[in-house]
């Protein structure tokens, strides 16, 4: 293998469980595999290249690679987020077989190869909570006027759903919550949100998580770099990733329980959004994505193949699987 | 001695009268201007008069919000972002702005107690060796920079936010631009005193 | 033990930093070119000397100066702070912040270091309304730095007073400061670190003021009563009331929006700016020339305030690049480790980072490395839980004094920027120290008695 020692900046803060922590796990694969050839310093967010502007300086090779959600880019390539999160989306091991089966890795890298970037599906989570609220809500008119921070494609779903919809930063949300600048956030899966504390200051907790049913992680290599690699460099970065993604996933599915049985221990109410809801939510789903496929043509093209994937999947996914509330109905 | 005291006995130990002497060219005097100096200068200034009443106007669209989210359960992602897009376009353009008039922040430790012709070379040394290279690297990064957004139409990475990223973009590299002129104009008004024989000027009295 | 070539760098940019920064030349302009002068040095004098190894730089990589610019411009909490500078120029323009000082003067005149206790009373009430010490120092210093000097006040006392008072606001919640490094803390929230630093940054307020008082009492002529004070009479109090009420209605005003939920801090600055603008509306103190003036001199003061931040992003970018934490991290493992004296050696670290760095790059080199050896450690609370908000709240003490440690210490930048040109840098320097001193007896006493940091957080939300 090629000898590497690249700086690698970090999308996420290195000891958030599930979403920050795995690239190190990826690079530490990657150095024994290679006998200490390749090695990854890891830069927490900001320190280096802030986390929104990674693939431009990857594209530019300011670094050689980064780790990062893809949905970052929605500015610049607006199908980004169907790569990353999208609400109403796949499951994320049906996310893994449209992406190394069913194309999802081509289209990436046709994509992202126009913007001299090399996409590798490294790090997968299951779905985030569908957010923290300070009341409860049964129907969409609890929406209309609800002042919530919500991020991405779920936000203009939000929006048209008669929300007011805010774009907090991080650091300001707790605050927001706490005194009722805001009467909702969404942000991360369970064992991230309990980092700022939002059991503290919102009763209800709210699932299923709709509007990211996956959240997809890349590391993005600068193509030129990448095209210069060695084929066993290139087989490392593949083998290490792809062992990433499984070991992310596992992860992200194994701590997540205990972190809501102890919300709820502090008396927060774990809640379900409504089922006549979802669909409504659905509904204005696609009208956004319908939208957005019309505005731009790689978007068109991913949805497309995305939804084609899903619908052809359906005819097992829906045979072979036990239902979801099987085990409840035994009890 | 309070520092109050000893500046008054500083005050009385040396005259204000002659323009020749040492507390006058610590205190009173101001590099020469030039015909370019005089040009971008005063441009500047009347760029910072104009700018600045968009103060008001991001006042306006912060309290339209509040009262819209409070009042009407109306907040928009849309009126979030023209908050940052005025505060940034009117801070990077205030950079040169600041120059001009030289507000920007010094440590005057030992600068305070120097004469012009000291400040001058320093001045001189610092604009050429480190601000006027810093303000050429960001140029050079900078208009690929806005190039690249305007190839892309790039818009707010939420879907709900502002199109046209390249025109809050280009702030950035008109501010850089703006503040490289001027500190160009200073430059010819340190030669002019340095290098040239002109004289100082006394400082205008401030308002 | 032998440098590392990209040690001798670091330590290379730092100096020239230091040197140049006393030269006198603006210290934006220093940071954004001693960056910019390393990378040259680093990738076209001695390339081969880091081309093994992580910390090689090319000329090219400075390209991410701009797109972390364009990330400070994008920063929306940032926008408070140009509207809190509104609303003080706006306040001190229109004349309503001399009447409201005079007022106050006229209540406390007879008080010993009244006007400093004043100042430090509304600073605390700014610091619970915003973490943002760039707007806050400045706030403070347009409202109180005129009268200060006017009553005779040394320069010195006056800008300790200041930049002091106007740094506690981050350690008041809301505070950035504590969110970011809630967030960096194994086992800390946001929620219960806010509650944990709020009785200690209380605590450093009454302190402030105390010393503030015995500045009046025993030495006047650093802070004198003004010249007509008096014992206040009856009568006085209708003037005095008319007078303090509108403003201290506007601040409560700001400080309610929030609390009330109506407003985040960063909207309630904009809502403050607003309510002096109409404060002076109704004085029929404005005028075309004052709403013209305070917007301009708005522009100048933010405009110094982001030049510093743009050049200091600038330095600390190359700063990482070359290994900056590497090295620092280097410096934590060769502390000797023994659990008190870790701990000590840990905030003694900070404290002494604090003279050079500011509170981001500290928060994020320092504390993800030492938060696991604090966590099992022999010291303070027994439960690792308060353990580690105890700790957390010690080193936000300590960035907090970093704000006024000379050389590097941006409030005193801040505050050179907006005082009066009478008041220099060495009046600052010296000012801050009694409060630097303060600051550090603070924190033996939140060190000795960790109750201050843990009790809240328990009675507020039972962890
Ligand atoms: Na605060
Ligand atoms: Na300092």
């Amino acid at each position: 293998a090629d000898k590497l020692r690249w700086k690698v900046p970090n999308a996420f803060p290195s000891h958030l469980p599930a979403l920050g922590d795995n690239v190190q796990m990826v690079a530490d694969m990657l150095k024994t595999a290679s006998d200490g050839q390749i090695q990854f310093k890891i830069f927490e967010p900001g320190n280096l290249v802030p986390p929104l502007e990674l693939s431009d300086a990857v594209r530019d090779k300011t670094i050689d690679a980064g780790y990062t959600w893809l949905g970052y880019d929605a500015g610049k390539i607006p199908s980004a987020p169907l790569f990353s999160a999208r609400p109403f989306g796949m499951e994320p091991w049906e996310y893994t077989a449209w992406w190394y089966n069913g194309g999802g890795k081509a289209l990436a890298e046709d994509v992202y190869g126009k913007r001299n970037i090399h996409p590798i599906l490294c790090g997968i989570t299951g779905p985030e909570t569908a957010g923290w609220f300070r009341k409860e809500i049964k129907t969409m008119d609890d929406l209309k006027g609800l002042k919530i921070r919500f991020a991405g494609l779920g936000g203009q779903v939000m929006q048209k759903a008669g929300a007011s919809v805010t774009l907090l930063p991080g650091s300001e949300i707790f605050q927001a919550l706490e005194k009722g600048a805001i009467d909702a956030t969404e942000f991360a899966m369970p064992a991230v949100d309990q980092k700022l504390g939002f059991d503290k200051v919102a009763k209800y907790n709210y699932f299923p998580g709709w509007h990211q049913t996956y959240t997809a992680f890349h590391l993005i290599i600068n193509k030129q770099v990448w095209d210069a690699l060695q084929p066993s460099s290139r087989a490392l970065f593949d083998t290490a990733c792809t062992a990433g993604v499984m070991r992310n996933l596992s992860k992200g599915e194994a701590i997540q329980g205990d972190v809501i049985r102890g919300f709820e221990a502090k008396g927060v109410k774990t809640e379900k959004v409504p089922t006549k809801m979802l669909h409504a939510l659905k509904k204005l789903t696609d009208e956004v994505m319908a939208e957005q496929s019309a505005k731009d043509a790689d978007f068109k093209r991913v949805y497309d193949s995305q939804e084609a994937f899903s619908k052809s999947y359906q005819t097992w996914k829906g045979l072979a699987y036990l239902p979801r509330d099987f085990n409840d109905e035994k009890q | 001695m309070s520092d109050r005291e000893f500046e008054a006995a500083e005050g009385r130990a040396i005259s204000h009268d002659h323009p020749d002497d040492l507390h006058f060219l610590i205190h009173h005097a101001e590099l020469p201007e030039t015909a370019f100096s005089r040009v971008v200068d005063g441009a500047l200034a009347r760029l910072g008069r104009s700018i600045s009443w968009a103060w008001i106007a991001l006042m306006a669209v912060i309290v339209i919000n509040v009262v819209m989210k409070n009042l009407f359960g109306e907040g928009r992602v849309e009126f979030e972002e023209i908050q940052w897009h005025i505060y940034a376009a009117l801070f990077m353009l205030g950079l040169s702005v600041t120059l001009a008039t030289d507000d920007h922040v010094r440590v005057d430790l030992f600068y305070g107690g120097f004469t012009l012709r000291t400040k001058a070379w320093i001045d001189l040394v610092g604009i050429v060796c480190l601000l006027l290279p810093f303000v050429a690297m960001l140029m050079w990064y900078g208009v690929p920079f806005v190039a690249d957004s305007f190839a892309t139409a790039e818009r707010s990475s939420s879907p709900a936010g502002l199109p046209y990223r390249w025109i809050i973009k280009s702030a950035l590299v008109a501010g850089i631009g703006l503040l490289g002129v001027a500190a160009c104009a200073r430059l010819t008004r340190i030669v002019a005193l340095l290098f040239l024989g002109r004289v100082p000027v006394a400082k205008k009295t401030e308002a | 033990m032998a440098l590392e070539f990209y040690e001798i760098l670091c330590i290379g940019m730092f100096a020239a930093f230091i040197v140049l920064l006393f030269s006198g030349f603006p210290v934006a302009w220093v940071l954004g070119g001693v960056a910019l002068v390393t990378v040259t040095v680093a990738a076209y004098i001695f390339p081969e000397r880091l081309a093994d190894g992580f910390y090689s730089v090319a000329f090219s990589d400075l390209a991410a100066v701009t797109s972390r610019i364009w990330t400070i411009m994008q920063n929306w909490v940032l926008v408070a702070l140009p509207m809190f500078v509104f609303m003080g120029l706006m306040l001190d323009r229109s004349g309503i912040a001399a009447e409201l000082m005079e007022n106050f003067v006229k209540v406390l005149g007879r008080a010993p270091g009244g006007l400093a206790v004043t100042v430090a009373a509304i600073g605390l009430l700014l610091a619970a309304s915003t973490g943002i010490i760039g707007a806050s120092v400045v706030l403070l210093a347009l409202l109180g730095m005129p009268i200060m000097l006017r009553t005779g006040y040394s320069p010195s006392f006056a800008a300790g007073t200041v930049s002091a008072v106007g740094t506690l606001g981050i350690l008041i919640p809301p505070s950035i400061m504590l969110v970011l490094m809630a967030d960096r803390t194994p086992g800390v929230d946001a929620g219960g670190l806010f509650m944990g630093a709020l009785i200690p940054g209380a605590m450093l307020g009454v302190i402030y003021i105390g010393y503030m008082m015995a500045v009046g009492l025993f030495s006047p002529k650093h802070a004198p009563l003004p010249p007509d004070a008096r014992r206040m009479r009856l009568s006085d109090l209708g003037g005095v009331f008319k007078a303090v009420l509108p403003p201290a209605a506007l601040i409560l005003a700001v400080l309610g929006s929030i609390f009330a939920g109506f407003a985040t801090p960063t909207e309630a600055a904009g809502v403050g700016a607003c309510g002096a603008t109409l404060l002076a509306l109704m004085h029929k103190k404005l005028d075309r020339a004052v709403l013209r003036e305070v917007c301009e001199q708005t522009t100048k003061t933010t405009a110094f305030i982001f030049a510093i931040f743009v050049g200091a992003t600038a330095f600390s970018f190359v700063f990482q690049a070359l290994g900056g934490e590497e090295f620092i991290h280097h410096g934590l493992k060769s502390l000797p480790f023994s659990h008190d004296g870790i701990l000590i050696s840990v905030l003694f670290l900070v404290f002494v980072l604090g003279f050079f760095l500011d509170w981001i790059e500290i928060t994020l080199i320092v504390l993800p490395l030492v938060a696991p050896v604090i966590a099992g450690l022999d010291v303070g609370p027994a439960e690792v839980g308060p353990r580690m908000i105890w700790f957390v709240v010690l080193v936000a003490v300590c960035l907090q004094t970093s704000f006024l440690t000379p050389p590097v210490g941006f409030a005193l930048f801040y505050l050179k920027g907006v005082a009066p040109k009478e008041v220099t840098v060495a009046h600052i320097y010296k000012g801050v120290i009694p409060f630097i001193l303060l600051q550090l007896g603070g924190l033996v006493l939140v060190y000795v008695f960790p109750a201050l940091a843990t009790w809240l957080p328990k009675v507020a939300y039972g962890s």
